[in-house]
């Protein structure tokens, strides 16, 4: 009865061993890829924030003033002068077109009847070539 | 007796099997005495261990002061002014060192420029943590990684970056080496309490919201670029200009020169042109005579108290006379003039009347109202206390009148044109952004809107006839309008005729005013042989130019229509 129950215990005893110190490495392990990737996260944060910096810098007008500077002579820009501005308003309206609409009248009313005038038109002009 | 002698024969009587147990019994005791030595000393040294405190600070500093980050810094259209770049500092830990020797002959084939005496200094000694080189680039990093060096590491360390170099180095200020603000603005928002700091978003931390500052990076760029062009065009020693939104106070830029590249913070105290301390902010730490450009707040005064009216005349044909002085104008009529026509020809002996005929305690009174007393509230450290009499005697009331004997910061002059323009209402400058709806609770009327409008008429016709229209001829047809002044410097305790300080204060499209701007140029010289060096050749066509400029970006179109000027006219004297 006691021999069994001392073999159990060591066994439990030994088991134990194992799986804590099977442990221990697991967690190690884990540190050392958790450092390994704070690593890496902190490199790429630090190269993004380099980009972040080179983009701020590509767009501010003391780096783009130049440039335009130096391709003048291709972009040929100037500054707008105020009388080149004009405002939607200014602008004049269209000339208004007087529709001749007793004529527009008559045409609808002979399509309405079934005759059409263009028609008539193409006809005649073909009936004068074939004679 | 017969009972002590048996106990003692006892003991002799004692059997083989008992005197052993009686042994075992004491080598138990001693084995378990010697099981609670072990067992205590372990216990008293966890418990030892358990009340050792690291050092986690860097040389005196904790860590996450050192890795904090700031907040970016972005103009009012979300460009960015500032931002963090983390860059990687090599730090030593002496006591985990094995070779001293062998640690700085390898450090010293990457990083050659540390001295090997103080680098063998720094490594020797029993110190938990030392500072060997910070904020190096990638590359270096990656070598002396390679190096295998025990008892080396990095930090990845915030570094301001200010991608606009020196476009508005006044605005923004500078960091030390640690990331705590220096000057200007980011000094400013270390120096808040935290509380404003939170309301900010600015507390410390990884994920910082970024602030939007007033600043219009392209009106920023117009502005830098116009003044770096007057340091040359007119040989001046310096120059300075600001520009506000007159309706919120918003600073929209705001450049002085000679300036410093905040990247490299030390370049602030360079000599310039020989001189030392020239690098200050002059919009708000400087304190100048403004000259005639004071007379806007002359005529603001007199008109508001209602003593001098717009269709009054004085009598200019001859000088004011106190005691020995006789005060005169520059370019004199000698006739009697009208009102508008003192401010059209900057007229010395109208102003005085005028002032005269409001009285001068009134004047004096009005100049405190303006804020002319104290300081300008506004977001930078960099500021100064106006000299203005307590007192004013007669003359002294006189020459003020016309800007001399009395010196105030341009920001402040900015902030009194911005409210004579914007119906009298004065609001505080701002370098954060700022909606109308908050501003309009801060407005302090120091002007009615009737002698507001009777003042744009007054900056306008002087674009119009007298001494600003070559700043109205550059940026016609936005219908820009102000004041000149040409103040003469004292040099050696007496005004110099040659030496000249330019200002024109102007406010912009007068028809619906939404813009205030200040010019300053310090001892401009003539652009050639037919021009002249008073204010209206420098400052004032520095002023045209940059409305001419930065008008369309803020979406003012031109308008040529005569209409809006002559709607402008008050009605007394249509």
């Amino acid at each position: 009865m006691i021999k069994t129950l001392n073999f159990i215990l060591v066994c439990t005893s030994l088991v134990g061993l194992v799986g804590v110190y099977a442990l221990k490495f697991h967690v190690e392990d884990t540190a050392s890829a958790k450092s390994a990737l704070e690593r890496q996260i902190e490199r790429q944060q630090a190269s993004l924030s380099l980009l972040e910096a080179e983009w701020a810098y590509l767009n501010q007008p003391t780096h783009v003033a130049p440039i335009i500077a130096r391709h003048n002579e291709v972009l040929m820009l100037q500054p707008t002068k105020p009388t080149q501005f004009a405002a939607i308003d200014s602008l004049p309206m269209r000339p208004v077109v007087q529709l001749d609409t007793t004529a527009l009248d008559v045409l609808f009313e002979s399509l309405e009847s079934g005759v059409d005038p263009i028609e008539q038109l193409i006809e005649a002009s073909e009936n004068g070539t074939a004679l | 007796m017969a009972l002590l002698s048996e106990g003692a024969a006892t003991i002799a009587l004692d059997g083989a099997r008992k005197s052993r147990g009686n042994l075992t019994k004491a080598r138990i005791r001693w084995v378990i005495l010697a099981l609670l030595i072990v067992f205590g000393t372990v216990a008293g040294r966890l418990i030892q261990l358990g009340w050792v405190v690291t050092d986690t600070t860097i040389e005196g500093q904790a860590r996450d002061i050192i890795t904090a980050s700031r907040p970016a810094l972005l103009d009012r259209n979300g460009l960015e002014m500032a931002v963090d770049i983390r860059v990687p500092s090599l730090y030593a830990e002496p006591r985990r060192i094995i070779d001293v020797e062998e640690a700085v002959q390898k450090l010293r084939t990457v990083l050659p420029e540390l001295d090997a005496d103080w680098l063998r200094k720094r490594l020797t000694g029993d110190k938990g943590f030392v500072w060997v080189k910070r904020e190096l680039t990638p590359a270096i990093e990656d070598a002396i990684f390679a190096l295998g060096l025990p008892g080396f590491d990095f930090v990845q360390e915030s570094k301001r970056f200010y991608p606009g170099g020196k476009e508005a180095s006044h605005i923004l200020g500078a960091t030390n080496i640690d990331n705590q603000g220096i000057a200007g603005i980011e000094k400013y928002m270390d120096d808040q309490d935290v509380a404003l700091l939170q309301s900010l978003g600015l507390a410390r931390g990884n994920d910082l919201t970024p602030v939007n500052l007033s600043i219009d990076l392209r009106v920023q760029h117009v502005l830098y670029q116009q003044l770096s062009d007057s340091l040359v065009r007119y040989k001046a020693i310096a120059a300075a200009g600001a520009m506000m939104d007159i309706k919120t106070g918003e600073i929209i830029g705001m450049v002085s020169l000679p300036d410093y590249d905040p990247n490299n913070p030390q370049s602030a105290f360079e000599d310039f042109m020989g001189k030392k301390n020239q690098r200050f902010n002059r919009v708000t730490s400087g304190i100048y005579e403004l000259g005639s450009t004071f007379k806007t707040v002359t005529m603001a005064a007199a008109l508001d108290s209602g003593k001098v009216k717009i269709t009054d005349t004085f009598d200019a044909r001859y000088g004011v006379r106190f005691g020995r002085f006789t005060i005169d104008d520059f370019h004199g009529k000698h006739r009697v003039l009208t009102l508008p026509e003192v401010f059209k020809y900057s007229s010395n002996i109208g102003t005085i009347k005028a002032m005269q005929q409001m009285g001068k305690e009134d004047f004096r009174a009005f100049l405190t109202k303006v804020g002319f007393d104290t300081q300008v509230t506004i977001e930078l450290p960099e500021k100064r206390l106006p000299t203005i009499p307590e007192r004013f005697s007669e003359i002294v009331a006189a020459t003020s009148s016309f800007g001399h004997g009395l010196s105030i910061s341009p920001m402040h002059m900015l902030r009194a044109v911005a409210a004579f323009a914007n119906d009298g209402n004065m609001v505080t400058p701002t370098l954060f952004k700022r909606s109308e709806e908050e501003a309009r609770k801060l407005y302090t009327p120091v002007i009615s809107s009737r002698t507001s409008a009777q003042m744009r008429y007054l900056m306008r016709l002087n674009a119009l006839e007298g001494s600003g229209t070559r700043m109205n001829k550059e940026a016609a047809g936005y219908r820009a309008g102000g004041k000149t002044g040409t103040a003469e410097k004292v040099v050696g305790g007496q005004y110099s005729a040659n030496k000249t300080l330019t200002v024109f204060s102007s406010a912009f499209p007068l028809d619906n005013p939404r813009y205030a701007m200040i010019i300053m140029v310090d001892e401009p010289q003539k652009e050639n042989a037919q021009s002249g060096n008073t204010a209206g050749w420098n400052a004032g066509e520095i002023t045209g130019r940059v409305v001419a400029q930065v008008a369309p970006m803020l979406g003012i179109s031109p308008d040529f229509n005569e209409m809006l000027d002559s709607n402008l006219v008050p009605v007394e004297i249509r």
